[in-house]
C-alpha cells in the first residue's frame, strides 16, 4: 500500500525521506517476547519444584542442575536463533522441520506439540485447582479470617477441581481473543507478579537467620520442636540427607525440563519484529533473569532453611504422609513458597505468596494457548489441518478458530485429568518435551547443509566456519548432544521421569505418529482434487 | 479417497506483489519459478522502495537513520548497513553534508535521485532476471500506485521482462489483464481515479477480450469489501483510529474493481496493495487472491495458481518462502 509519514514529525535533516508504510502484523518487541518466554516457564514454580526436584532424587543440591540446565539453553538459544533467521515464522519445530529435513517430519512434531501442549494447558489448569487450599491458606492467614482458611477444604474435591480448571481454561481463551500484543502485556503483569513474589521470599530468607525459622516453623505448626521433628522422622524413615555430585547430575534433566519455555518466543516467530535480534535480547533476558533469581533464593533457602531440612520435608510429605501431617499443616508441596507463609508477618506478603502460583499458573496457560494456537495456525496454513484454523481476525489478528480448538482440548484433557487418573497415559510427556529440543538440534544442524541459501548474508559465498563446519551447524550440533544426553537420562531413569508402561508408550507412539498420517491424507486428499502438491507449501525459497 | 487428479494443469503461474525494493525478496521470487514449478512469474506491482535513506561518511564510520534511530557501523559493514535500509524498503545513498543539507531544502533534488535509485534497481534486477530464469519461463512484472508513472518505460524497454500495463497478454491458455490503478489513498499517489474512471479503465481493458476467453486479472487493488482489502482506517493526520484500544480496520479496496469482476467473470483475480489482507475470497465465479506481503521480514508471500489447458482455472496455494 501507499506509504508515507504516519507521525505528524517531520523528517530529520539524516531520517527517512519521503515514505514510511503503516506496519504489518509484526507487533511483538523484546518486553512482549521476554513475556512469552518468562510466563512459559512459570518463574514461582521453581520454589515448588525445588520441592519436586528434592523429592524425586536423593541427596541432590540443586545449584549444579540449575546452572548446567541453564548452560544447556543457552546452547539451544544459538541454535534456534540460526533457525528463527533462516525461517521467521510462527509455528517452531514444525516449520523448521518440515522445511530443512522433511515435511512428514515436520509433522510428527507439529502434531506432537499440539497434543502434548494441550495437555500441559489442562495440567496447569488442574495444578491450580489443586492449589487452590494453599490460596485460600495464605489468604486466610493474611486476613485473619478463619473461615476463608476453612474453606481451604471445601475445594479439595474432584469436582471443584473440575469446575476451577475449566473456569481458569474459559479465562485464559476469553483473554486470548486480545491481540498478542496486548495479551503480552497482560502476561508481562502476571510474570511481574511472580518476580515481586520471588523478591518478597528473598527478602524473608535474607532478613531471617535460620533459628528465626526454626522457631517460625514451629509457631506456624503448633508446636516449637516441629522443625527438629521433621529430621527425627525423616531419620526414622531413612531418608539420605546430604549431598551427592552423582544425585546432582541425574537431576540436571529435571531442571532443563524446569527451565523449559525460556526460548518459546520462537514459536510466535511470524509477529516478533526483527525476529532474530527480538527472540535473543528477550531469551537472553529470561535465562539470566531465572538464574540470577533461581540460584540466588535457592542459595538463601540452603542458608535460611537448610538443606537436610528441605530434602526431609519433601521425602516425608511425599513418602510418609501420615507422619508429615502429624508434625505440621505446612503443604510439603508447596516448598519455598510455603517457608516464605512461615516466615511472612504481614498481611501483603501472605497474599503474594498466596497469589504467586495462580498468576503463574495464568500466565503459563495465556503463553501456551499463544505457542499452540500458532502452531496450529502454521499446520492450517499448510493445509495439513482444516484452513478454518489458520483464519485470523480482523481485530486482534489473532487465530480465533485455532483458539477455540486448543481451549476445547484443554477443558476435554482438564475433565479427564480430574476425574481419572491420568498418570501412567502421560507418563513419557519428559521424553516428549526433551525430544522436541533434540529435534531443533536436529534441523539447526542439517540447516547450513540443506539450506544454506536461507542464512547467507546478501552478498556472501559462505558461511562462517569453524575448523571447517559451519557454525550453525555446530551450534545445532551441540544443542543435538546436549538434548541426546537428556533423553538418555530421561530414559534411564523412569522411576524419576516417567516408567514405561504400556499405555504410556502406546500413548507417545499415538502422538508422534500422528502427525505423519494426518499429512499423507491430507496430501493425497489434496492430489485428488488438485495440480498442486501439499508440499509446495513447504518449501522455503532461496534468496540467492 | 486415494483416486487420481481430477484435472491436469497446463499453466502454472507464481504470483507476488509488494515487494517495494527489497533485493533478498526479489530473488526469491526468481527463485520462485524452479522451486514452484512454475511457468510463468507475475509480480503484481508496488515494486518500488519508499524512499531514500542517506549515509553519511564520517571518520571510516558510516552513519544512518534506520528505523528511527541513528545507526553508526565501521566502513568495512557497508553492505550489512546497505541490506538492512533495503529490507525496510528504502534505497540507501551515500550523501556528503551539502547533499544533506540539499535534500532538506530542495524537494526536487530528492525526488530525482528516489526515482534515479528505483530505476537503477529495476534494471539490476533484469540483469538478474535475464542470469537466473530459465529462458522458457515468461516474467511479467507490471507496476502499482506506489510506483512512479516513470519507471512504465523502464519495465517495458527490458527484454527479458515483460509489463503488460493497461493491456491484455496471453499467456498460454489465458489472457492477462493488468492494472495498477487504484482509488484514492491518503498518500495521493500517482497512479489513483475515482471508482468512477477506474471503472472506466478496467473496462478500456477488458472489453476487448474475445468472447468465452479465460482472462486472469492481475489488478493491484482488490476488490472492496472482499476480505483481501482490510486496512488500517487513519484519520485526517494520518494517523490510525483506534477503537476499543485496537486500530479500526476497514475495507478499502475498489468498488469499480468488484463490479468489474462481477461483470467480465474471470478466471482468476490476482491483487495486492493491502499488505496485512492476505488471503482468498471466491466473488461470483472468480477466485480472487491476495497473497499479501511482509518484505520488510525478507518474506515473500505468493500464491502458486493452476490452469488447464482450457484456460479454466484448477487451484491455488497460497506461499510462504
Amino acid at each position: 500500500m501507499a506509504s508515507m509519514p504516519i507521525s505528524a514529525k517531520p523528517p530529520a535533516g539524516q531520517g527517512l525521506f519521503t515514505r514510511q508504510s503503516s506496519g504489518l502484523v509484526r507487533e511483538l518487541g523484546i518486553p512482549a517476547a521476554t513475556a512469552i518466554s518468562l510466563a512459559s516457564v512459570a518463574v514461582v514454580n521453581t520454589f515448588i519444584n525445588f520441592n519436586a526436584g528434592l523429592t524425586a532424587f536423593n541427596m541432590a543440591d540443586m545449584t549444579l542442575p540449575l546452572l548446567l540446565g541453564a548452560g544447556i539453553w543457552l546452547v539451544a538459544m544459538f541454535a534456534y536463533k540460526y533457525l528463527l533467521e533462516a525461517i521467521p515464522r510462527a509455528g517452531g519445530e514444525y516449520v523448521y522441520v518440515s522445511r530443512i529435513i522433511s515435511p512428514a517430519l515436520g509433522a510428527v512434531f507439529g502434531i506432537g506439540i499440539c497434543i502434548a501442549f494441550t495437555y500441559i494447558l489442562a495440567a496447569n489448569a488442574n495444578f491450580t485447582a489443586q492449589y487452590f487450599p494453599f490460596l485460600l491458606t495464605a489468604l486466610g492467614a493474611a486476613f485473619g479470617s478463619s473461615s476463608i482458611s476453612d474453606a481451604a477444604s471445601q475445594v479439595t474435591s474432584q469436582r471443584a477441581i473440575a469446575i476451577i480448571s475449566v473456569v481458569m481454561l474459559l479465562v485464559v481463551g476469553a483473554a486470548s481473543w486480545v491481540s498478542l500484543r496486548r495479551l503480552a502485556q497482560v502476561i508481562l503483569a502476571l510474570v511481574i507478579v511472580q518476580l515481586i513474589a520471588f523478591l518478597v521470599l528473598g527478602w524473608l530468607l535474607i532478613t531471617h537467620s535460620h533459628s528465626d525459622f526454626v522457631t517460625a516453623f514451629g509457631q506456624f505448626s503448633g508446636h516449637p520442636n516441629a522443625y527438629n521433628d521433621i529430621l527425627v522422622a525423616a531419620k526414622k524413615d531413612s531418608i539420605p540427607l546430604g549431598v551427592s555430585l552423582t544425585a546432582s547430575l541425574i537431576a540436571v534433566p529435571f531442571m532443563v525440563l524446569n527451565y523449559n519455555g525460556v526460548l518459546y518466543s520462537y514459536y510466535v516467530g511470524g509477529e516478533l519484529k526483527r525476529p532474530g535480534r527480538t527472540y535473543i535480547y528477550a531469551s537472553v533476558i529470561s535465562i539470566v533473569l531465572l538464574i540470577v533469581v533461581w540460584v540466588g533464593v535457592w542459595l538463601l533457602m540452603l542458608n535460611t532453611v537448610g538443606l537436610d531440612f528441605m530434602q526431609s520435608q519433601a521425602k516425608l510429605g511425599a513418602n510418609d504422609a501420615t507422619a508429615y501431617g502429624a508434625i505440621t499443616s505446612l503443604q510439603s508441596s508447596a516448598g519455598g513458597l510455603g517457608y516464605g507463609l512461615v516466615l511472612s508477618g504481614d498481611p501483603i506478603s501472605k497474599i503474594l505468596i498466596g497469589i504467586a502460583v495462580p498468576s503463574a499458573e495464568l500466565a503459563v496457560d495465556l503463553a501456551f494457548v499463544a505457542v499452540i494456537t500458532r502452531v496450529l495456525f502454521a499446520l492450517a496454513f499448510d493445509r495439513l489441518l482444516p484452513i478454518g484454523l489458520a483464519k485470523v481476525s480482523e481485530r486482534g489478528a489473532v487465530p480465533t478458530n485455532a483458539i477455540i480448538v486448543a481451549v476445547a482440548g484443554g477443558i476435554v484433557f482438564a475433565l479427564l485429568a480430574a476425574f481419572l487418573n491420568l498418570a501412567n497415559i502421560v507418563a513419557n510427556l519428559a521424553l516428549f518435551v526433551a525430544l522436541i529440543i533434540l529435534a531443533g538440534g536436529v534441523a539447526a544442524t542439517a540447516l547450513p547443509f540443506r539450506r544454506p541459501d536461507l542464512i547467507l548474508k546478501p552478498g556472501a559465498k559462505d558461511l562462517p566456519r569453524i575448523g571447517g563446519i559451519p557454525v550453525p551447524a555446530l551450534w545445532g550440533a551441540a544443542t543435538s548432544v546436549l538434548a541426546l544426553t537428556v533423553v538418555i537420562l530421561i530414559i534411564a531413569h523412569p522411576e524419576v521421569f516417567g516408567a514405561f508402561t504400556v499405555s504410556s508408550v502406546v500413548t507417545l507412539v499415538l502422538v508422534l505418529g500422528a502427525g505423519p498420517v494426518i499429512y499423507l491424507i491430507a496430501r493425497q486428499l489434496r492430489l485428488q482434487q488438485s495440480s498442486i502438491d501439499l508440499r509446495l507449501a513447504m518449501r522455503e525459497l532461496p534468496p540467492e | 479417497m486415494f483416486g487420481s487428479r481430477a484435472k491436469k494443469r497446463a499453466l502454472r503461474i507464481f504470483f507476488a506483489t509488494d515487494v517495494h525494493g527489497s533485493d533478498r525478496c526479489f530473488r526469491k521470487f526468481i527463485a520462485a519459478a524452479e522451486t514452484y514449478d512454475a511457468d510463468a512469474l507475475i509480480l503484481g506491482g508496488d515494486i518500488a522502495g519508499k524512499g531514500l535513506v542517506p549515509i553519511r561518511s564520517h571518520n571510516g564510520t558510516l552513519s544512518a537513520e534506520v528505523r528511527g534511530q541513528v545507526v553508526t557501523v565501521p566502513r568495512a559493514e557497508e553492505g550489512d548497513l546497505r541490506a538492512e535500509i533495503n529490507r525496510l524498503g528504502f534505497y540507501s545513498l551515500m550523501a556528503s553534508s551539502e547533499d544533506l543539507a540539499r535534500m532538506d531544502s530542495d524537494p526536487k533534488f530528492v525526488d530525482t535521485a528516489f526515482r534515479n535509485a528505483i530505476a537503477d534497481q529495476i534494471r539490476a534486477w533484469c540483469r538478474l532476471t535475464e542470469e537466473r530464469l530459465a529462458p522458457k519461463i515468461r516474467c511479467l512484472i507490471t507496476p502499482g500506485n506506489d510506483d512512479p508513472l516513470a519507471i512504465d518505460p523502464v519495465l517495458k524497454s527490458e527484454p527479458r521482462i515483460e509489463c503488460p500495463e493497461g493491456e491484455l497478454c496471453e499467456l498460454g491458455p489465458v489472457l492477462v489483464a493488468s492494472c495498477g490503478d487504484v482509488t484514492p489513498t491518503p498518500w495521493n499517489t500517482e497512479r489513483e481515479f475515482t471508482e468512477e474512471e477506474l471503472g472506466k479503465r478496467l473496462a478500456a481493458i477488458l472489453d476487448p477480450a474475445p468472447a468465452g476467453s479465460h482472462v486472469v486479472v492481475n489488478f493491484h487493488c482488490p476488490p472492496y469489501g472482499s476480505s483481501l482489502d482490510f486496512a488500517a482506517e487513519l484519520d485526517d493526520t494520518l494517523r490510525p483510529v483506534i477503537r476499543g484500544g485496537r486500530p479500526s480496520i476497514i475495507p478499502v479496496g475498489s468498488k469499480a474493481v468488484r463490479e468489474a469482476i462481477k461483470k467480465y467473470e474471470p478466471e482468476v483475480g490476482l491483487h495486492g496493495h493491502i499488505h496485512e489482507s492476505r488471503g482468498a475470497q471466491k466473488i461470483g465465479r472468480t477466485m480472487c487472491l491476495n497473497p499479501g506481503s511482509d518484505y520488510s521480514a525478507d518474506l515473500l508471500r505468493g500464491a502458486i495458481v493452476d490452469f488447464a489447458a482450457d484456460g479454466s482455472y484448477i487451484d491455488f496455494l497460497l506461499t510462504s518462502g
